[in-house]
């Protein structure tokens, strides 16, 4: 239980650190923290069930990109401040460093075990935004009434 | 003045909205949204826009005349406030009556505007590398070392890009310095964890921007911006692969 607090905390900083580096609007700061922080805690609980990373990535970014939809409508600002620094803690930084440290001590079945994984962790993340994406489109389709 | 030189006000205005956006890293569907919206607002029949990540096409058609304006844009840097600021304007713009002189004003104060200062950028993207630390197991001393290397990176990013360094290189030399002060803080002798502090200090460089961007835009059908801002993510993360590799040989 300390243990999922303590990391939620730490991806509540470090999502808005990533927003004031991307200069988002001051007053998004903290809910672009809010919607980093749920795709984490998504993705920790998938990986408890799953043992999976991808699987994880992939159900945490569908959060991520949800929630940056829905705050996106209420808060009246672009869907991209709060779903860019929302993505962050998803991104296979990790596996991106391990892959190259395994190339440069000449272990290429390890890099290509972990560069596989990392590619696939990029993969799932992009397919959770677009999916949420879409799903948002169809939503804004019903509820605009045409021209 | 006649109408003529009216609508020609117009679209400089709505082209100077759209390179706004754009350069400030907006996804292009946004920007040619953001411009047929002012456009139409004020009774022109026919706008097409065509919006590249490097430039912009606008067509108007106003008394069987046809104003065609083209804008290159050439730096891309990452300010997403200005784009939601633009996205308030134009909503305002659509909605109001307001003049064409007004709103050029308006858009010169938002091209202007500054959000955050320098050291405040530098503190979070400390904040921003310790805590990723901390987050893929690190101790707080690593936090500490993550936080240091962290700002310093950005640091020296800010001023490779005033040398309007490529993108290549500055992301190359960012991995290069992120390997160097965590391989000099693990040589210090204290318990320092090297990997936990670059997969931190790395985060910085990664172009999240880019990657939603290519997404969201091959969503909405603009292949060519999806295909250059994938390509564009690709470099980057290669880029900064090859300067932690590099760097890492000499350890």
């Amino acid at each position: 239980m300390i243990f999922i607090v303590k990391q939620l905390i730490y991806a509540f900083l470090s999502t808005i650190g990533f927003g004031v580096l991307f200069n988002i609007p001051r007053n998004c700061i903290v809910k672009s923290g809010i919607v980093g922080t749920l795709g984490w805690l998504v993705y920790l609980q998938i990986i408890e069930f799953t043992t999976s990373t991808i699987a994880g990535a992939f159900w945490g970014a569908i959060t991520v990109g949800i929630i940056g939809e829905v705050f996106a409508r209420v808060f009246k600002k672009p869907v991209t401040v709060f779903i860019v620094p929302g993505i962050v803690p998803l991104v296979p930084g990790a596996g991106m460093y391990y892959t190259m440290l395994a190339i440069t001590e000449k272990r290429f079945i390890d890099a290509a075990n972990l560069g596989s994984e990392t590619l696939f962790i990029a993969a799932s993340i992009a397919s959770g935004i677009i999916i949420s994406s879409s799903l948002s489109k169809i939503y804004k389709k019903q509820g605009v009434r045409p021209e | 003045m006649t109408k003529r030189n009216k609508i020609k006000k117009l679209v400089v205005m709505a082209m100077y909205a759209g390179k706004i956006m754009l350069k400030n890293g907006a996804e292009t569907y946004r920007v040619e949204d953001t411009i047929i919206r002012i456009c139409k607002s004020r009774n022109i029949k026919y706008v097409e826009a065509f919006v590249t990540p490097t430039g912009i096409f606008l067509s108007v058609e106003y008394k069987n005349e046809i104003f065609t304006y083209v804008q290159r844009i050439k730096t891309i840097k990452i300010d997403l406030n200005k784009i939601a600021l633009v996205n308030d304007f134009s909503r305002k713009f659509v909605g109001s009556n307001m003049s064409v002189e007004k709103a050029m004003k308006d858009l010169k104060n938002i091209d202007n505007a500054n959000t955050y200062k320098k050291y405040i950028v530098l503190f979070f993207s400390g904040i921003a590398s310790g805590f990723f630390t901390l987050l893929f197991g690190g101790s707080y001393m690593d936090f500490f070392a993550s936080f240091i290397s962290g700002a310093l990176l950005v640091l020296a990013v800010q001023y490779l890009n005033k040398l309007n360094v490529t993108y290549f290189l500055s992301n190359l030399i960012g991995g290069s310095i992120v390997t160097s002060i965590s391989i000099l803080f693990s040589l210090s002798g204290f318990d320092f964890n090297m990997d936990k502090i670059i997969i931190g200090a790395i985060m910085p460089l990664v172009p999240g921007v880019a990657i939603t961007n290519a997404i969201r835009d091959s969503m909405s059908g603009e292949f060519l911006s999806g295909v250059s801002r994938g390509v564009e993510a690709i470099i980057i993360a290669s880029a900064i692969a090859f300067g932690v590799g590099i760097t890492l040989k000499f350890y």
